[in-house]
């Protein structure tokens, strides 16, 4: 049962990483518009199979979320077509490495904004290592 | 084998490590959104819904730019435009399986917390074989130990993060 689960979210992230090498390598075809266009048109047919497959898609709560959680999918056509650009100029693992930077940092910061600077000292240690690895990164020498 | 842009000056490497780090945050906004759509409703119905909206977005994004998702675009014209291949139209899939992995983990004794510090790493072996042998037709990038020893940094800086959330709930 914890095997498993592990398993699948190893494989969670292993599927982001492959969404954007595929999507990098239509790009590199096409535009990073389009190939995020593609990304949303396959994703929502396949996520319409399965909700035909297993049923509920559209759970009876489903319009009582707040209306800034409908923002979510208009943010991600952004952050894919930012991907698509990113990864045929600076490769897979610089792509991955800055954008989980970022977010870690921004998630960092949030919380140090909501709990009104009361945030413990493992996340500031994680903020402060991660910035250190950005700025060991810009020191890379360059051909 | 395939036109690739070429390597990047370090002035516009910075410009695209930015571009990254902003996306990074973005992500963080997105992912917010998203949990409370989920939390209201369902998981399946928040990526279905993110991936429906995405998809108005994205159709109304290109009408203006005036781009049309059949034809190639000339950002990179020549052998790369002439036949894509057409396991290159699934990133689609891969981003639902995700939804699919993540949520199932996540619903686990893993938490959130541990599902997205396997995800953390799935990403980096992922991205690591990736660059080292160019996977799905892009190219293939040579890590220095610059490289390596800023991604060890920011990995287990993201884990402690990670952890520290997962110790907290």
């Amino acid at each position: 049962m914890m095997a498993s689960a592990i398993l699948l979210a190893l494989i969670g992230g292993l599927c982001v990483s492959l969404s954007r090498q595929l999507n990098g390598r239509l790009s590199l075809s096409t535009t990073p518009m389009v190939s995020s266009f593609w990304n949303h048109l396959v994703g929502f047919l396949a996520l319409c199979t399965i909700g035909a497959i297993v049923g509920g898609l559209i759970p009876p709560s489903a319009f009582s979320a707040p209306p800034y959680a409908y923002l979510g999918g208009a943010m991600g056509v952004i952050f894919v077509a930012a991907g698509n650009w990113l990864i045929v100029r600076i490769g897979a693992v610089a792509t991955a490495v800055f954008t989980i930077a970022g977010q870690m940092i921004s998630g960092v910061a949030t919380d140090f904004v909501h709990t009104a600077g009361r945030i413990g000292w493992p996340s500031l240690l994680g903020a402060t290592l991660i910035l250190a690895g950005v700025a060991l990164s810009q020191l890379r020498p360059r051909t | 084998m395939l036109p690739v842009t070429p390597s990047a000056k370090s002035q516009s490497y910075v410009l695209y490590a930015a571009a990254a780090f902003g996306a990074g945050c973005l992500l963080t906004a997105m992912l917010k959104c998203n949990a409370d759509l989920a939390h209201s409703a369902s998981a399946l119905f928040a990526s279905f819904a993110a991936h429906g909206i995405g998809l108005v977005a994205a159709t109304l994004i290109l009408l203006a730019l005036r781009q049309r998702p059949w034809r190639a675009g000339s950002a990179n014209a020549g052998a790369a435009t002439a036949k894509i291949p057409l396991w290159a139209y699934f990133g689609g899939f891969s981003g639902a399986a995700t939804v699919m992995a993540t949520s199932i983990a996540a619903n686990s004794a893993l938490g959130l917390a541990g599902t997205l510090a396997l995800g953390l790493a799935g990403q980096l072996v992922f991205s690591l074989a990736a660059d080292m042998w160019g996977l799905m037709g892009l190219k293939a990038r040579k890590l220095s130990l610059y490289d390596l020893a800023a991604l060890a940094l920011i990995g287990v800086g993201s884990l402690t993060i990670i952890l520290e959330a997962g110790a907290g709930t």
